[in-house]
């Protein structure tokens, strides 16, 4: 609220130049267009719309992600548990992925738009290799500290070795494996628009790009208040989803 | 072949590195009996009990159940720890059913609720291990280790961690317990009162590396409990153990 509040005053004290800094008023009504007002009745390639545009762009953006983000936890969670439970995947694999991991993820970007050009596959490539480490990194740490006890346990109660990661190893890491998915979603997120910069002519950041190029400020923070809100909630929905999973840990 | 839980130890040995832990170790433990193990602490106790359990292996000698060398964890031997083995993420009745549902046993949940009964864990069947109390979880324990009808039952301090009441309470209890369902048991404790009141047989270790020293029957009968504690044959005993555990630390 306050935020709000010094937000309106900078704009009346013009602190910066009304098309750099609009009102929120300005900003609400930007919403409000993108969102709930009339589309264009025939559309043409190559030109990123706004009116009516916004929820079409929403679900291009969090389909985007989306995909990306699932191919990443799967991928992320099978070579997690295979680096943590197995010597041989770990002395074959380990070092490999421990380099790429220290590859910052926007130093992909000229090599993946070499491959496949500056568009949406390079976006979603962008994205899942943004998604994975953190899936990777949570999953391997923390069935490599499933208590020994709890192992040893299931051994005795029955339990053949080629079942433990199921009724053992997953269970007991689920806890720190949720931490990691929630970042890797959060991560993935924000990696949608850096995959929507150029390329494509639909999602949230496509439009917050030709905000930038026509220099319409308010839509550009339309866009910002978007992924904040969609971050957060996609966020709490997971938390909620993974909540009676993990009930056991809570202290 | 019948499952009597008849134990068999002879000249076991076991180091770590250089370090040797047990030095050959032979013992005896009858169909339906308790040994009940008593040593100084650190002297490889739960070392022996681990071998037994088949958590670990040994460098020489022989252990047998039954005839069947021991060689890796079975769910024909249960072992309950000090520290408790129960899974945090199942619930009480989860836990207990866990061992018949690995091995695809029909009748799991009349299993489970006739342990729930024994163990007075009915009300709290779906109760996450986190929110019992240490008796209950103890208990819970031991429930989940005879859901599959051990033949051979090891415990490992498995009182311990809990305030003296509880573990005189829980003494009486697994006494009845045992009485109900003859089961061959190993006993690990420090606990002078623990193994005297528990045991059939009590067995001396030596200090570091474990040897047994001596064998004794303990005969007060089955009806043993609180007012055992107080019984002068039962104080003359305890003075004499403590004495030669004393003397062997």
């Amino acid at each position: 609220m306050l935020a709000l509040v010094a937000w309106q005053l900078a704009w009346q004290w013009q602190l910066k130049p009304q098309t750099i800094l609009p009102s929120p008023h300005q900003v609400l009504t930007a919403a409000d267009t993108y969102f709930f007002g009339d589309p264009v009745a025939t559309e043409l390639s190559g030109v990123v719309y706004f009116r009516g545009a916004g929820w079409s762009h929403l679900a291009t953006s969090i389909l985007r992600c989306g995909q990306a983000w699932a191919i990443a936890v799967v991928v992320g969670l099978i070579l997690g548990l295979g680096l943590g439970l197995s010597r041989w995947v770990a002395d074959l694999l380990g070092p490999f992925t421990n380099a790429l991991r220290a590859v910052p993820l926007f130093a992909w970007l000229p090599l993946l738009a070499v491959w496949f050009g500056l568009n949406t596959t390079s976006g979603g490539i962008l994205i899942f290799i943004g998604a994975l480490w953190p899936v990777v990194v949570a999953t391997t740490d923390s069935v490599a500290r499933v208590p020994i006890g709890q192992i040893e346990t299931a051994r005795m109660l029955g339990t053949p070795r080629s079942r433990l990661w199921r009724r053992v190893y997953l269970p007991s890491a689920l806890p720190e494996i949720v931490t990691g998915l929630r970042l890797s979603l959060i991560l993935a997120w924000t990696v949608v628009i850096i995959a929507e910069l150029s390329g494509t002519t639909t999602g949230v950041g496509a439009m917050m790009t030709a905000g930038r190029e026509s220099n319409q400020t308010d839509r550009i923070i339309v866009g910002v208040f978007i992924f904040a809100l969609v971050g957060y909630a996609a966020d709490s929905l997971l938390r909620l989803f993974t909540r009676r999973f993990i009930r056991w840990s809570a202290t | 072949m019948t499952k009597l839980g008849l134990l068999v130890a002879k000249g076991v040995e076991k180091s770590f590195g250089l370090l040797p832990v047990l030095d050959g170790i032979d013992l005896e433990v009858s169909a339906g009996r308790t040994m009940a193990l008593l040593g100084p602490s650190g002297c490889g106790k739960s070392t022996l009990l681990r071998v037994m359990a088949g958590f670990e292996p040994y460098d020489a000698g022989t252990v047998t159940v039954d005839g069947q060398p021991v060689n890796g964890p079975s769910p024909t031997r249960g072992m309950v720890a000090q520290s408790g083995t129960l899974f945090p993420w199942l619930t009480v009745r989860q836990n207990v059913g866990f061992g018949p549902r690995e091995q695809g046993e029909p009748g799991v949940d009349a299993t489970v609720k006739d342990l729930l009964v024994v163990t007075g864990l009915s009300d709290f069947a779906d109760a996450l291990p986190r929110q019992l109390s240490g008796g209950m979880r103890q208990r819970a324990a031991i429930a989940q280790v005879l859901a599959n009808q051990p033949p051979l039952l090891l415990l490992d301090e498995p009182f311990g961690a809990l305030d003296a009441q509880t573990r005189l309470r829980m003494h009486e209890w697994v006494r009845g317990l045992l009485a109900e369902r003859p089961t061959s048991t190993v006993l690990v404790t420090h606990d002078v009162d623990e193994a005297l009141l528990l045991g059939d047989q009590l067995g001396l270790l030596s200090a570091r590396p474990a040897s047994v020293v001596s064998l004794r029957d303990i005969a007060f009968g089955a009806e043993r409990g609180r007012h055992t504690l107080t019984d002068p044959a039962f104080v003359s005993l305890k003075a004499d153990v403590l004495d030669e555990v004393l003397g062997a630390a």
